[in-house]
């Protein structure tokens, strides 16, 4: 079976994006506030996204094993290198919660014990929102994704040598992805309200750990999309054909237009309701971030819906780069507005109260990505990409012996 | 009708073999009135050459008209003809018109889309429609030629080629 090779000119590509991000990183820090909340809140804008990557690779990939899905096979190693990222996605998620323990960054107001002593709300919410918790969430939550990333990797790659008709090794692989999905569904959402909904935190949306969710599903199969054509355009994959790329096609449609359905209901019910401290959160983003605040719907709605309603712009690969370039760079809007008008509001607070008023005015700078917003942005992306490549390279791209390979080998759609 | 067809027709056991069978006729330049299947199968319709289906096309006009319809309609009620302030919002509360106007897009897209399939394929209630042999129902795939202007000779390399190509059963009806 073909095995990937990691060229040097690849190497060379992601090596750049992630010094880009390393030099965006180091001058966002040389030039922002005091607090140094621009340079935080990227990483973690950033670093939630990428973990929820590979977050929900894992979980995409254990609810395929479970529904007995077959089409997807000749590619999932994809899915396993993606879920493996969950590695590095705990370390920075880590470093973040070493920053509560320390107070190295300020980025959570419910860390500021100066202001939770005046805060009944926040005070109520303290036996959740402490630093406690949060390294709670992060290492065991995370590192027991991770660890599940690891066993179903392992199995797979068992199975590749030693897969006969008794599957013994594929119903151990469906042992661990049955324990994934209640275990992901659940903890995800609490180390998302943690990580992101806590930073507005007398705020909160039962929605939300859906809604981030979608968010991550929507990139992870733009993720997807993009790689396999870039593999097929260097001669790797030659079965997979357009109906494959149908199929991811129709998921990407399917769950941008989930996604749009869980932000409308977020955002209907609290327009509907016009309760202040529901509407806080809305209120801030429309008053400060208005163009980014359309442009979120506009992107990740309408391009993806107009784009790929019809049959055959899922089946070409030209509109089909176009339109995940764009939800890529649509769910980081996305995230971008998940994270830093909290972080913003949160820092301009601490500014005031210790006096800093002329530290906050220059804060409102912020509130459109700026280009070593993208920088960093793109550092990631280099990352990741380098560490999905990697980890590519390490075993055969096609799965030789799982049971379900030649129904992937074979898959039409119409 | 105002005039009735002779078909002649195969009946096949298998998908697989039916699929073969149709990409031989095309082969030899077979004009295949039609095919029926108890169920999809699989690469049929590239086999056959047919088109795809301009079905949902009629699904988005359909869709678009019952968007234009709900909106149209709610904004008409409440900002021209009886305009109430409810909740402090005001009388055009677009995200409030939103849930109905998704309704209506598939609802019209629905039931417009079930009215245009029906009415192309002459079905509907009270329609008598024809069948070939009840079997194609259930497990039987059958391919049909048209033969009202063919001659016998003709129909003879018609048998043949269905004795070759598997058929298990061959068979006229005039409908």
């Amino acid at each position: 079976m073909q095995t990937f090779s990691f060229a040097a000119n690849e190497r060379k590509f992601f090596g750049i994006c992630m010094v880009i991000g390393v030099v965006s990183l180091l001058a966002i820090y040389l030039t922002d506030d005091p607090l140094h909340s621009r340079f935080w809140s990227n990483i973690l804008q950033n670093g939630t996204l990428f973990i929820g990557v590979a977050f929900i690779s894992l979980f995409l990939y254990s609810a395929k094993i479970i529904a007995y899905s077959g089409w997807h096979v000749q590619f999932k190693r994809l899915l396993e290198s993606y879920s493996l990222f969950l590695g590095i996605g705990v370390i920075i998620m880590a470093i973040l919660g070493l920053g509560t323990v320390f107070g190295f960054h300020s980025l959570y107001e419910w860390n500021q014990p100066h202001l939770v002593e005046k805060d009944v709300i926040i005070q109520g919410k303290s036996p959740f929102l402490n630093w406690q918790w949060y390294m709670f969430a992060t290492i065991v939550f995370g590192g027991s994704w991770y660890f599940v990333s690891r066993q179903l990797r392992a199995l797979s790659l068992k199975e590749d040598q030693e897969g006969d008709m008794s599957f013994t090794i594929h119903k151990k692989m469906k042992i661990w992805a049955a324990i994934m999905l209640p275990l992901g569904g659940f903890t995800s959402a609490a180390a998302i309200w943690l990580w992101t909904m806590s930073l507005d935190a007398h705020w909160y949306s039962t929605l939300y750990g859906w809604y981030t969710a979608a968010s991550w599903l929507v990139i992870a199969v733009a993720f997807m999309i993009l790689t396999i054509i870039y593999l097929k355009s260097r001669g790797y994959y030659p079965k997979v054909t357009s109906d494959h790329m149908h199929d991811l096609g129709k998921y990407l449609f399917a769950f941008s237009v989930f996604w749009t359905y869980l932000w409308f209901s977020q955002y209907m019910l609290i327009w509907y309701a016009n309760i202040g401290e529901a509407t806080i959160y809305f209120h801030h983003r429309h008053e400060h971030y208005p163009f980014l605040f359309y442009a979120n719907v506009a992107i990740n709605f309408l391009i993806p819906f107009f784009v790929l309603l019809r049959n055959d712009t899922k089946r070409k690969n030209g509109t089909l780069i176009f339109v995940s370039i764009a939800v890529i760079i649509g769910h980081w809007i996305d995230f971008f507005l998940m994270v830093k008008p909290g972080v913003h509001y949160t820092t301009n607070k601490i500014l005031m109260t210790t006096g800093a008023e002329s530290a906050a005015a220059e804060l409102t700078r912020y509130t459109i990505p700026g280009i070593l917003d993208f920088g960093v942005f793109i550092g990631f992306i280099g990352l990741f990409g380098y560490f999905v490549f990697t980890s590519l390279a390490k075993a055969p791209l096609v799965p030789a012996k799982d049971p379900y390979l030649e129904e992937s080998l074979h898959h039409h759609v119409v | 009708m105002s005039k009735n067809k002779h078909v002649l027709f195969g009946l096949y056991d298998d998908d697989e073999i039916l699929l073969d069978a149709v990409k031989e006729a095309r082969n030899q330049k077979l004009d295949i009135m039609d095919v029926f299947t108890p169920f999809p199968v699989h690469g049929l319709d590239p086999a056959l050459g047919l088109s795809e289906s301009r079905l949902h096309i009629s699904g988005f006009v359909f869709g678009l008209l019952g968007a234009l319809t709900a909106f149209g309609f709610m904004t008409w009620i409440m900002v021209v003809d009886w305009p109430i302030i409810y909740g402090g919002k005001p009388y055009w509360a677009v995200p409030s018109f939103i849930p109905i106007t998704f309704e209506l897009t598939v609802l019209f897209s629905a039931v417009g889309m079930v009215i245009v399939f029906y009415t192309i394929c002459g079905l509907g209630p009270g329609v008598n429609s024809v069948i070939l042999d009840p079997r194609i129902t259930d497990d039987k795939f059958c391919i049909a030629f048209d033969v009202t202007n063919v001659d016998e000779s003709e129909q003879s390399e018609l048998k043949k080629f269905f004795e070759q190509s598997g058929a298990s059963e061959i068979n006229n009806k005039t409908i």
